[in-house]
């Protein structure tokens, strides 16, 4: 894993089959979640975008804990597959911030009546998406990459030990504002033939942050290692 | 005589060496004494955050209307994010001129641990923005008709936000060094909310008469974690500027 | 007697391309290295690493001492000077020099001396009414605070006029014969007894 050619030709077996394995669980996952599970007594069909909201959001923050894992590898052992790894997880994790929010707010117009209701976990996946943003905006102002790797490793650190806070400190927030009432998504009260579809979108989400996490890495790799002779045979032959 | 001259400078030796050596104190003094020397000489370094600081909340009264309830029951908010704001001001000077002068390469060849370094910058940075904010929030609390029962924690909650975002602006200073001064600022925001959260919460409690020592035990228990973790990742991405 | 500084097959490559490789030297004390080389070809890159502000790809760097200790060594017998000076522009001449570690223990009168030394009696000006030779001399007067065995000085030449380094080579000279050593860097060898190393 730690040298590039190697990676490189790993990488090059392994991703058909998370791209089919991606399809086959979202595929599963949707047709079930969309049309086969039953409706819900209270909000109807639209709590269909659970489907795609619960896994994007879960997404968002793992990636995020991902990157964090790997910027704390990257700054203690300087291995430089990890710095290229954080580098090419950030815009997917932001991507996933992003649709959670999204979704959430196309939810929210039917059941609360309005595009945007600060509630605890909106804010603080808005606070997560500032933070993808403060970490991207750090990579493209260093222009050596080995050097924005680093940077970006430091700063992901510190995300990982403040998130928690963020997290804690928004739901005091609010309820000193509002007490909360209603929360989008209590996974207690959903029934199993609900709860299973979710399971199967969930996975799959996972393998497509894996699947396209793989395809940034090789870009990556190549473009760092263009100069090197293991990378020229490659695409000279 | 038992010892000889000679003898006697090898037994001396040790002794005036140990003496010589600047010990982690007397960096701390001569940094602090060095740069507040310079801030003091040069004093639009702690103007400019008290002047910002002020104006920033002169402006809600002018945007929002002068209604005393009003203005009270936003005071906390608004005084805090002016001073959020105006202490990001002065961040990027943090060490940008040690940086351009090379008195930086100096400190990192000759001081060990570096984090002293670290943390005699924060320092001074919040001795020359955290404080005059922390004094002038009085006049600010006065003209946002805070009520004088707010005051005192309204000091605590700034004493120990301002130290934090010091300490986060420290980071952010480090890591855009070199580059443009909105960048340290805007890598270093989305950080401070919990701060500024915690900071709100503290001043609307004691509005309520609710009892806000919660808050202030968690903003005390980030600067006591802060203080080792940030200044070491400070010190590591300091040093990515000589590789 | 031991070397202050021995380096065995150093090697430092930075995105793909070798700076330098396999350097050998040592500088025994009283006696100088000059790192000779033209813009950009990594002399101050060698110094950083001397020193480990870089962390160096290949080779071993001995500093010895009684104890072989890197630290203690480095952060007291070593005095380094970067290509800016670290002068301070709101700081008189004076301060300049009192309010570095190095100065640590000194009384005025020893302070006064080391800047009598280099030509600047004036202490009390601030230096930013200073020329840039002026500057430069406060940074040579840095050198006197204290007996260090080895100095790490980046292109001490750069811009000075014919007095000035003629005085530079009077202080090496001086300091030679008190054992310390200095590993210096510049574009042209500066006729200093030095060994010569070319990068």
């Amino acid at each position: 894993m730690g040298s590039p050619p190697l990676f490189y030709r790993w990488s090059s077996k392994i991703i058909p089959w998370l791209g089919i394995l991606a399809i086959i669980f979202l595929s599963v996952g949707l047709f079930w979640g969309l049309l086969i599970a039953p409706t819900d007594y209270k909000q109807g069909d639209v709590y269909r975008i659970l489907y795609v909201h619960v896994p994007s959001a879960i997404l968002g923050q793992s990636i995020f804990m991902f990157m964090a894992a790997c910027g704390l590898i990257n700054v203690v052992w300087r291995a430089k597959i990890s710095g290229m790894m954080l580098k090419s997880a950030a815009p997917i994790g932001m991507s996933f911030t992003l649709i959670a929010l999204v979704t959430g707010s196309v939810w929210g117009k039917p059941t609360w009546g309005t595009w945007w209701v600060w509630d605890a976990r909106l804010t603080s996946t808005l606070i997560l998406l500032f933070i993808y943003a403060a970490l991207i905006g750090l990579y493209s102002s260093i222009d050596d990459k080995t050097k924005a790797d680093r940077g970006v490793s430091i700063l992901s650190i510190v995300g990982l030990a403040i998130i928690p806070v963020i997290k804690k400190s928004v739901d005091w927030w609010q309820t000193l504002h509002q007490p909360s009432t209603f929360t989008l998504t209590s996974s207690p009260s959903m029934s199993p033939e609900m709860y299973q579809p979710l399971l199967l979108c969930v996975i799959g989400f996972y393998l497509i942050f894996a699947f396209t996490l793989t395809l940034n890495l090789r870009n990556e790799v190549i473009d760092r290692e263009r100069s090197k002779n293991w990378v020229k045979q490659i695409f000279v032959n | 005589m038992l010892l000889q001259g000679t003898d006697l400078q090898i037994l001396t030796q040790p002794l005036l060496r140990f003496d010589m050596r600047s010990s982690v104190l007397d960096w701390l003094g001569i940094i602090l004494k060095r740069d507040l020397i310079i801030a003091f000489r040069r004093s639009s370094t702690y103007i400019t955050p008290l002047v910002f600081f002020l104006i920033v909340i002169t402006f809600f009264p002018l945007a929002l209307g002068p209604q005393e309830s009003l203005l009270s029951s936003l005071a906390p908010g608004v005084i805090w994010i002016a001073a959020l704001l105006a202490s990001l001001l002065a961040v990027e000077s943090i060490f940008s001129e040690d940086f351009r002068d090379g008195s930086l390469d100096d400190f990192f060849v000759s001081l060990e641990p570096s984090f002293i370094l670290v943390f005699a910058k924060v320092m001074i940075h919040w001795l020359i923005t955290g404080l005059p904010i922390l004094i002038a929030s009085s006049l600010a609390a006065i003209i946002l008709y805070l009520p004088l029962e707010s005051f005192v924690p309204m000091i605590l909650s700034l004493l120990l936000g301002t130290s934090f975002m010091s300490l986060l602006g420290a980071l952010g200073a480090a890591l855009s060094l070199g580059k443009s001064a909105i960048l340290s600022a805007i890598i270093v925001l989305p950080f401070s909310i919990p701060t500024l959260l915690m900071g709100t919460s503290v001043v609307t409690f004691s509005l309520n008469n609710q009892d806000y020592s919660g808050f202030l035990m968690m903003m005390g228990a980030m600067l006591a974690i802060g203080i080792p973790l940030l200044c070491l990742l400070t010190v590591e991405a300091l040093l990515l500027n000589y590789d | 007697m031991l070397p202050n500084l021995k380096v065995e097959n150093l090697s430092c490559v930075r995105s793909e391309k070798a700076i330098f490789k396999n350097l050998n030297f040592e500088v025994l004390p009283g006696q100088n290295i000059e790192i000779i080389g033209s813009n950009g070809s990594g002399k101050t890159t060698l110094l950083r690493t001397l020193l480990g502000l870089i962390n160096k790809e290949e080779g071993i760097i001995n500093w010895l001492d009684e104890d072989n200790n890197f630290n203690e060594y480095r952060t007291f017998d070593c005095f380094y000077q970067g290509h800016q000076m670290g002068i301070k522009n709101m700081l008189t001449v004076f301060e300049n020099l009192k309010l570095t570690h190095n100065a640590k223990g000194m009384n005025e009168e020893d302070i006064n001396k080391c800047l009598e030394r280099v030509g600047l009696y004036k202490i009390n000006e601030m230096a930013s009414d200073l020329s840039v030779g002026q500057k430069k001399r406060i940074s040579i007067a840095r050198w006197l605070l204290k007996d260090f065995k080895i100095y790490f000085i980046d292109e001490p030449f750069s811009a000075l006029d014919d007095p000035a380094s003629d005085l530079i080579k009077e202080i090496i000279n001086e300091l030679n014969h008190k054992g310390s050593s200095f590993v210096i860097t510049g574009h042209r060898s500066s006729n200093i007894n030095a060994t010569l190393i070319e990068i």
